[in-house]
């Protein structure tokens, strides 16, 4: 056995680079290993067999070894179970792999975040653009980066949120209520509340909180672009 | 080696060849030096030609300004046939998908060649593929149909869905080329992405 064989790792490919003439360098994101480089070679060959398996979006079995920092690929076996992603939504699972590229460090497993991401993808294979597994994903990376997030509390006065109230959320506080007269872009204490609870049945709040996680990823990337979000926009100003 | 200061001392001609051959796909360092040496030593007379060939083709050769594919005047041999079906525009990401669709004789109408393909982690988006050129193409009036025949990767398809919701919108008939197993495959021994893809675009028989 070839020295650090890994196998039956189950992962997707965040995104991948041309290596040499006829190999690809992948970024997968495994559930047991979390993201990692692997080299896959010879995967540019016209009759390559990982060649149609590599795809974004689509889960897969993978095995690979090495003891280097960029491991090779030994095994990509097609899992099936979620259907490819087409039009907006194929947009949309872009922007998660932009964002687990860009702000998730290598070399950590995070399983609960790996589980979000399939969910978010699977619910983006059914067509749904606005669904709450996406804003899940969005909370799961952000916790599991270490940003924890309170949002039924206020960050100034201590006290609960309250539902019929409007609050400006400050970044790596949280939640402020709203003072009179303030015109700040604020979110409703029932969208905070229905985030804690998970329940995103009001449009009202997969509205606003498509709106706070943009601003919060935003915060984090510190200035970084997000390349996928502007491919999305000018295709919609076409 | 960096002089001090912080800057590079000028590089001689050979340094500066190799570095130069890095900017071919998937040749790094040791590659471009294996080359370097090659050409100097070995084959002097095929680097005159390369150098020749280089120049020449930087020199003569352009965007068609209908297909957009490489051609030396400004309008290729190809779009300028009257032979063609004017009617027909089939779009391809490459230069060699455009050959293979030519290999098929089995299509007589003319191409657009996006040189690229929507890929939004690299940043490659409408501007930078140069979209309202095609449309302006497209939608020239010789037009009746565009047949969409980027490749059936994740990249390929995101740029046919948008092609055909913003061709469509400037009233274009939009079509696009089918997938599945290939001829003479079976399907014990097709991937399963294949197959799977073949049954969600199964169709009515018979
Ligand atoms: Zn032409």
């Amino acid at each position: 056995m070839a020295k650090g064989r890994i196998d039956g790792q189950k992962a997707f490919v965040l995104h991948a680079h041309p290596y040499s003439e006829t190999s690809l360098i992948v970024d997968v994101f495994s559930r047991e290993q979390g993201r990692l480089p692997l080299l896959a070679r010879g995967a540019r060959r016209p009759r390559s067999v990982l060649r149609g398996n590599l795809m974004a979006f689509a889960p897969l079995e993978l095995g690979w070894f090495g003891t280097g920092e960029v491991k090779t690929l030994a095994k990509a076996e097609w899992l099936g179970g979620i259907s490819l992603l087409t039009g907006r939504c194929l947009l949309l699972g872009y922007y998660l792999n932009e964002l687990l590229v860009k702000l998730l460090p290598r070399d950590d497993a995070h399983p609960q975040l790996f589980d979000a991401y399939e969910d978010a993808l699977r619910a983006l294979s059914s067509g749904a653009e606005d669904a709450p597994e996406l804003r899940r994903f969005e909370q799961t990376l952000l916790k599991e980066l270490g940003y924890g997030l309170t949002l039924d509390v206020d960050a100034r006065s201590g006290a609960r949120v309250v539902d019929d109230r409007e609050y400006v959320f400050w970044i790596e506080r949280g939640p402020v209520e709203r003072d009179d007269g303030d015109d700040t872009a604020s979110v409703s204490g029932k969208t905070l509340l229905d985030m804690v609870a998970d329940d995103y049945s009001d449009a009202r709040t997969r509205f606003e909180s498509k709106g706070l996680m943009r601003q919060l990823i935003a915060h984090h990337l510190s200035g970084r672009p997000l390349h996928s979000r502007r491919v999305f926009v000018e295709l919609q100003e076409l | 080696m960096i002089a001090p200061g912080g800057k590079f001392p000028s590089t001689s001609s050979l340094e500066a060849l190799i570095d130069a051959l890095r900017c071919l796909p998937g040749v790094g360092p040791k590659s471009a030096q294996r080359m370097t040496y090659h050409l100097l030593q070995r084959d002097r007379a095929g680097a005159e030609r390369l150098a020749q060939a280089l120049q020449t083709a930087l020199a003569s050769l352009r965007h068609c300004l209908r297909c957009n594919n490489f051609t030396e005047s400004e309008i290729c041999q190809r779009c300028a046939s009257s032979r063609r079906d004017q009617s027909l525009l089939c779009i391809v990401e490459m230069p060699v998908d455009a050959i293979s669709m030519e290999e098929t004789h089995a299509y007589q109408g003319l191409y657009y060649v996006l040189m690229g393909r929507l890929s939004p982690l690299d940043g490659i988006g409408p501007k930078e593929l140069a979209f309202e050129r095609l449309f302006a193409r497209a939608t020239d009036g010789l037009v009746n149909e565009v047949i969409l025949a980027t490749n059936f990767t994740n990249e390929g398809e995101a740029t046919a869905h948008y092609l055909s919701e913003l061709l469509r919108a400037r009233g274009l008939k939009v079509s696009r080329i089918a997938r599945g197993l290939p001829v003479g495959g079976e399907l014990e021994f097709s991937d399963a992405a294949t197959v799977a893809q073949a049954l969600m675009e199964r169709r009515d028989y018979g």
